[in-house]
């Protein structure tokens, strides 16, 4: 009987990657479930997929880049380019059928641009599209300098349409909970899931694909002695993975209803950890697209429990991201350290066979305290610092990140304020409008009560000089502005200086708002009345 | 054979490994020789140097720290991602150590008592600099760790630090960007003695590693473990020792990046310093010819890559190209490096000298 199971295991030894992910999925969520009992909502299951559809695509795509043993860091760069080609485009009336033929065009060539460097020219993938991550992030802003907004009605209906599951519809509507639904792009995003592992499964390019990678690059080498078409594999699958951003790109546009140059920035990063996490190895030839929705699905499981928490900051997920990714390479190490210690087992003697076994158990224990540890702690560790208060807690209901109130300061600026600083969001989700005066007068609005301040004329004028100085009316400075966040303050300061008048906009906890905006606010910050009741 | 003399140096000249960067070097100082007004002014204040191309050489300090300790490790025939995430760990241990009152505070009432009072430090500068280094070694030494002792592929491995990183640092700082206004802390970064200070910096830690890998054998070493890590170890060199060593180096290296960028800035901000830095120091590094599959390394030009780098963004800003569309730019450089150095370009090139030279 443990002869078969044994004998289970090793046929199956390539697996054991997918199904510890799987495994840990299913864990986590029934841990969260338990933990928190609005989790157990379904619709929180599929908002896990609604908002990380795009995600998905690209990490079909970087699934088969991976397994040639090649790497695309093009991912972002190709998105936001998507995102704000597309919204220009819709901007200038072009029918929005065309256009998303367009950006799929686009990211085609663009991939296999990429490829041809790679194939042909022998350059390093990494190194390939890294150039073509700067080249397509520095289009964006030939296109536009600031954000887009996209105002379209196929647009406005694939990202409203509510789709809603056969069985589960029902099974809602007897128990009269809400009813559960999906979206139009987490229904795409699923094809393509399933056409990757068709792809790569069941096709002879699939098979390719898997003979290439692996084994610091002799695989290719006997995969060519073989007489595979190596070459037109490898174009293909950036070909692919161009078209999968596309597509993604798109995705995202619709998600945000916008189109910006700074969008799904380090998003690469994202989906090649999730690649990781789905069981496939970085050196390629080993792994399955059927893991890349499982590490997708982790990666947004992992900002979920964070929001459920609520009192773990957001830089939590990245902490999270990184250790399940060493977690799961150890894992990976494992299995491709069995298979050596196996083959040495073979050639050795009873002794230190015997030896070899020790060690490798005594190593196999060890890794699964660490899991065991990890889990726990991963379960524990947010329930402990939620008594503790660790961190900022987000008492309230998390708050949308609030509009910025133009003609609040506009009004102030026709009133001969010659500074006006906006604070909104946060935690207990304020609000709140300083004016500076050239006089020295300062009103603070915070919408339940008025402050007044008198700072001298000279302070107002030092404060100025510094704003200017900071490069206020350059390049330098400029907006940064993406998806609202609960836990996050937007910024909003508004100078006016001999007739110049500029808004700069960032928002806190997240975003790459220039240094010298966030210095400009610290100047700002420093001069303005206090709020009785703030914080 | 015959005609030594001339050729033959200029042959040796154009194959040596630094000559391709500074070619290009010269190149971009050229057209902006000519197409940029007073490019190459330099203007003395108070008995310091000032112009463009100090500006370049300034800049460029942060990427040239990091491309020295990016050379080692590229030429064990690894690679280290987390430079940038390193940089972040380390402005944020030195500003939460100078200025911890902002910790969990989110507007500090007491912000204009010290703000700029620039002899306000929790603790001293040498125990800043100590710690934050000791904690950007910590940080190669993990992945140092992992890449030679659990055998975990260095992209792969560094990619952890470089993901977790930058979550540790706003962790450390609470997610706020502290502002410095330690002026000795900042005279790192923004010091001028006669010369920008970071020079200096970079000068004494370029003569330092110089002088370790060429005067001692471990340069050798390094190279022999990039070129064959089985064939070393078994000619007894101890190459996980090696491996250790240039990660841990290069997280030295970038604790130092770290140091004179949040300096120069004078905040630490988790989350923008030393973004995608890692890749400007890997470019500079293969702009210095040194082979991303390990092995042979030459240290200035990895230093020459840099200011490549740098010039080609200075010149840029100097022309008006709003700093967003530079990406673009650069990735077109890029473009232009992987063709210099693709093998169809490489036959070509030979076939153009070898007609001219001798025949093949």
């Amino acid at each position: 009987m443990s002869n078969r199971i044994k004998s289970f295991i090793n046929k199956n030894r390539q697996y054991i990657p997918l199904s510890a992910t799987a495994l840990l999925a299913v864990v986590a969520y029934t841990a969260g479930a338990i933990l928190y009992p609005g989790m157990r909502n379904p619709q929180v299951f599929l908002n896990i997929f609604r908002n990380n559809s795009y995600l998905l695509i690209s990490a079909v795509g970087m699934t088969l880049v991976v397994l040639t043993g090649g790497i695309d860091l093009s991912v972002s760069g190709v998105i936001a380019l998507t995102t704000v080609a597309t919204a220009a485009l819709l901007r200038g009336g072009m029918n929005p059928w065309l256009v998303i033929l367009l950006m799929l065009l686009m990211g085609v060539a663009l991939g296999a641009t990429m490829g041809v460097f790679i194939v042909y020219l022998k350059a390093q993938p990494w190194i390939a599209t890294l150039a073509g991550m700067w080249f397509a992030r520095g289009m964006c802003f030939f296109i536009s300098d600031d954000a887009i907004a996209i105002k379209n009605r196929l647009f406005d209906i694939i990202s409203r349409v509510r789709i809603l599951i056969p069985g589960v519809t029902e099974l809602s509507a007897a128990r009269g909970s809400s009813i559960p639904y999906i979206s139009i792009p987490v229904v795409v995003s699923f094809l393509v899931y399933f056409a990757g592992i068709f792809v790569s499964r069941y096709t002879r390019f699939g098979r390719t694909i898997y003979a290439i990678g692996g084994n610091e690059g002799r695989n290719e080498q006997s995969a060519l002695l073989m007489g595979l078409p190596v070459n037109r594999t490898k174009l293909l699958v950036y070909t692919i993975n161009g078209f999968c951003s596309a597509l993604a790109g798109i995705f995202y546009s619709i998600f945000v209803t916008s189109g910006h140059g700074l969008y799904a920035d380090g998003l690469e990063m994202d989906v090649i950890a999730s690649v990781v996490i789905g069981g496939t190895m970085l050196t390629g030839g080993s792994g399955s697209v059927i893991g890349a929705l499982f590490g997708i699905f982790i990666n947004g499981l992992t900002q979920t429990l964070i929001q459920f928490n609520g009192s773990l900051s957001s830089w939590w997920t990245k902490i999270v991201i990184g250790l399940l990714t060493l977690l799961f390479i150890g894992v990976q190490s494992l299995v491709a350290r069995g298979k050596s210690w196996r083959a040495r087992v073979e050639m050795m003697g009873e002794e230190e066979a015997k030896h070899y076994r020790r060690k490798r158990w005594l190593t196999r224990a060890g890794v699964v305290a660490g899991v065991v540890i990890l889990s726990l702690s991963a379960i524990f560790l947010p329930k402990l610092t939620n008594q503790e208060g660790f961190g900022q807690v987000t008492q309230s209901s998390r708050c949308v990140l609030q509009a910025y109130r133009r003609e609040k300061v506009d009004e102030y600026v026709a009133d001969g304020a010659i500074i006006v600083y906006e604070r909104n969001g946060g935690s207990s989700c304020i609000d709140e409008i300083y004016a500076i005066y050239p006089d020295g007068l300062i009103i603070g609005d915070n919408g339940n009560e008025i402050v007044e301040k008198q700072v001298t004329v000279a302070e107002v004028d030092l404060l100025m000089a510094g704003i200017v100085d900071y490069g206020w009316f350059t390049d330098e400075l400029y907006d940064t502005w993406h998806i609202p966040c609960g836990q996050c303050y937007g910024y909003y300061l508004t100078v006016v200086k001999d007739g110049h008048e500029k808004t700069v906009k960032g928002v806190d906890g997240g975003t790459d708002a220039p240094v010298l905006f966030w210095q400009s606010l610290s100047l700002v910050k420093a001069i303005v009345p206090q709020f009785d009741t703030s914080g | 054979m015959k005609k030594k003399s001339m050729s033959e140096t200029f042959r040796r000249l154009t194959e040596s490994r630094i000559f391709l960067p500074i070619l290009a070097l010269l190149i971009i100082l050229l057209f902006d020789a000519i197409f940029i007004p007073e490019f190459f002014k330099i203007q003395v204040r108070g008995g310091d140097l000032y112009g463009r191309v100090i500006d370049i050489m300034r800049n460029a300090s942060t990427v040239m720290v990091l491309a020295i300790g990016m050379t080692l490790v590229i030429a064990t025939g690894g690679i280290d991602l987390s430079v940038g995430a390193v940089m972040a760990i380390a402005s944020s241990v030195a500003a939460i150590m100078m200025n911890p009152t902002i910790i969990g505070v989110e507007l500090p009432p007491n912000l204009l008592a010290f703000i700029n009072d620039p002899n306000f430090t929790y603790s001293p500068l040498w125990e800043v600099i100590l710690v934050t280094l000791a904690v950007s070694i910590v940080c190669g030494l993990w992945n140092g760790l992992l890449v030679a002792y659990m055998d975990i592929q260095a992209m792969v491995a560094t990619l952890i630090l470089m993901i977790a990183g930058r979550g540790i640092a706003q962790l450390i700082t609470n997610g706020v960007r502290i502002q410095i206004f330690y002026e000795p802390y900042s005279f790192i970064g923004q010091g001028w003695i006669l010369l920008p200070f970071s020079l200096y910096i970079v000068a004494i830690l370029f003569l330092i590693t110089w002088l370790i890998t060429r005067k001692t054998a471990i340069g050798m070493f390094i190279e022999s473990v990039g070129i064959n890590p089985k064939a070393s170890h078994y000619s007894g060199i101890k190459e996980k020792r090696i491996k250790l060593l240039a990660y841990t180096f290069c997280g030295f290296c970038a604790g130092l990046a770290g140091l004179i960028a949040s300096s120069n800035i004078k905040t630490s901000d988790a989350f923008n310093i030393g973004k995608t830095i890692e890749l400007d120091a890997i470019l500079a590094v293969v702009i210095g010819g040194t082979s991303m599959s390990g092995g042979r390394f030459s240290l200035p030009a990895s230093l020459i890559g840099a200011l490549v780098i740098q010039a080609i963004t200075t010149t840029m800003y100097a022309l008006g190209v709003p700093a967003f569309a530079l990406q673009a730019i650069k990735g077109l450089v890029v473009v232009f490096v992987i063709l210099l150095y693709s093998e169809p370009v490489r036959v070509l090139l030979n076939k153009v000298t070898s007609e001219k030279g001798r025949p093949l």
